[in-house]
């Protein structure tokens, strides 16, 4: 299964209820209306603040999202009078909105709130401030919408550097993440990688829950990395920073030999930088494996060898003293 | 690319040994083997990925074969299928 070629998902849709069981003490959640319309609808990650609608103008109202009664609502809905405010609310209230969501303990007058639960939507009060509330809410909502993909490979932290390993059934993912969990990197998952975008441009990777961080390894069975191994040689999470792609040697394939020509492969609309690394019987794909994390490390901090050979090289050009010793003249002690 | 359609009959699903048995025949095949099932794609070939699905009795998965012999890869697998894994 070719990485570009994986099925993306996402999640359609939330429940109300869903949201409110995982996110009530998170976000400091309490219902006004019991369990009403726990089972509405979210199906955008977007908030929606309607503070026009409430002034009476409802085109492009985005009553499909969740609703955020902020300070400037309510204090708005505070200047009306009660009949007024009713009026403004139930204006709301003719929408298909999935949940209102007060902030900063604001809430609604009784009847408001009976009417609300009437129409099937539930209101929620929450002690953050809006501003902050808004910050957790869309990141949770953004997490829960996220494209996902699962990955036939292994993800492995390597020097801090998260490595998904890829290549054909049978080639030796699961050897190379073994053998670098032997040498202090931890394992995040095997063969079944479910990666998330998170915000824009970031891939986070894990396991699944069953299986955790069991491993297949051919011609043993199934082991358990984490009992065998212990703590230190797991994690639960980690962003995707580089992909290697193990393949047979082709002696055909143009594999590249300074490294100037950095390759990337679109992952759920991110790109990641991507190694293919070419293997034969008796390559240590393991010690690559770290230096190809310790590379991506040097990068990250500005220092690219391939380029800083090439500069090195352009200076030399020119000169007389082209392959000269790198010491002139060897004094006494050999080193 | 052919697409094949089966259902779990063996009342245990698709436990440990069946998987087994699955990875096994899709091994001996170069095509590429995807399972699809509830939205979750995974490698055929990878009794970890198998075994993920946790396909219980009565369930449907979604069988590709992709490669030079996808038709006897298919054949294989669906047969391993028909015979509910010869469990019961």
């Amino acid at each position: 299964m070719k990485i570009e070629k994986a099925k993306e998902q996402r999640k359609k849709q939330i429940t109300v209820g869903f949201l409110y069981e995982t996110g009530k003490s998170r976000f400091k959640l309490r219902s006004l209306t019991d369990e009403v319309g726990f089972e509405n609808k979210i199906t955008d990650k977007n908030l929606h603040r309607p503070g026009l609608a409430l002034a009476g103008y409802v085109d492009l109202f985005r009553y499909d999202r969740v609703q955020v009664i902020g300070n400037t609502e309510s204090k708005y809905l505070k200047s009306l009078s009660p009949d007024r405010r009713m009026h403004a609310m139930a204006r709301l209230f003719e929408f298909k909105i999935p949940c209102i969501m007060m902030t900063d303990n604001n809430t609604l007058d009784d009847r408001i709130i009976a009417a609300a639960a009437e129409k099937q939507i539930p209101v929620f009060s929450t002690s953050y401030e809006t501003t902050k509330f808004q910050y957790f809410l869309a990141d949770f909502l953004d997490d829960q919408f996220a494209p996902q993909i699962v990955v036939h490979g292994s993800l492995v932290d390597v020097y801090g550097v998260g490595v998904l390993i890829v290549g054909r059934s049978g080639i030796g993912k699961s050897e190379i993440a073994l053998d670098l969990v032997e040498r202090g990197h931890r394992l995040v998952a095997d063969d079944v990688v479910m990666v998330t975008r998170k915000g824009e441009g970031i891939l986070i990777g894990a396991g699944t829950d069953l299986v955790k961080h069991f491993m297949e390894i051919r011609g043993l069975g199934l082991i358990d990395v984490r009992s065998m191994f212990g703590i230190r040689a797991i994690r639960y999470q980690k962003r995707v920073e580089v992909i290697v792609e193990l393949e047979e040697w082709k002696s055909i394939r143009d594999y590249t030999r300074t490294g100037l020509d950095d390759q990337v492969i679109k992952v759920l609309d991110v790109e990641i930088p991507m190694v293919r690394l070419p293997i034969f019987p008796g390559k240590n794909v393991t010690v690559i494996t770290e230096v190809i994390s310790l590379n991506y490390l040097l990068k990250h901090y500005g220092y690219d060898a391939a380029k800083e050979f090439a500069k090195r090289l352009e200076g030399v050009i020119g000169q007389k003293t082209k392959g000269n010793r790198a010491i002139e003249y060897f004094e006494h002690d050999f080193e | 690319m052919i697409t094949r359609t089966v259902t779990i009959t063996n009342s245990a699903g698709l436990h440990t040994r069946p998987a087994a048995t699955l990875v096994k025949t899709a091994a001996r095949f170069q095509s590429e083997f995807t399972i699809l099932k509830d939205e979750f794609e995974i490698n055929g070939k990878s009794i970890i990925g198998v075994m993920t699905l946790a396909a219980e009795q009565g369930s449907s998965l979604e069988l590709r074969f992709d490669g030079p012999d996808e038709q006897d890869a298919a054949a294989a697998v669906v047969d391993l299928f028909e015979r509910g894994f010869d469990e019961e």
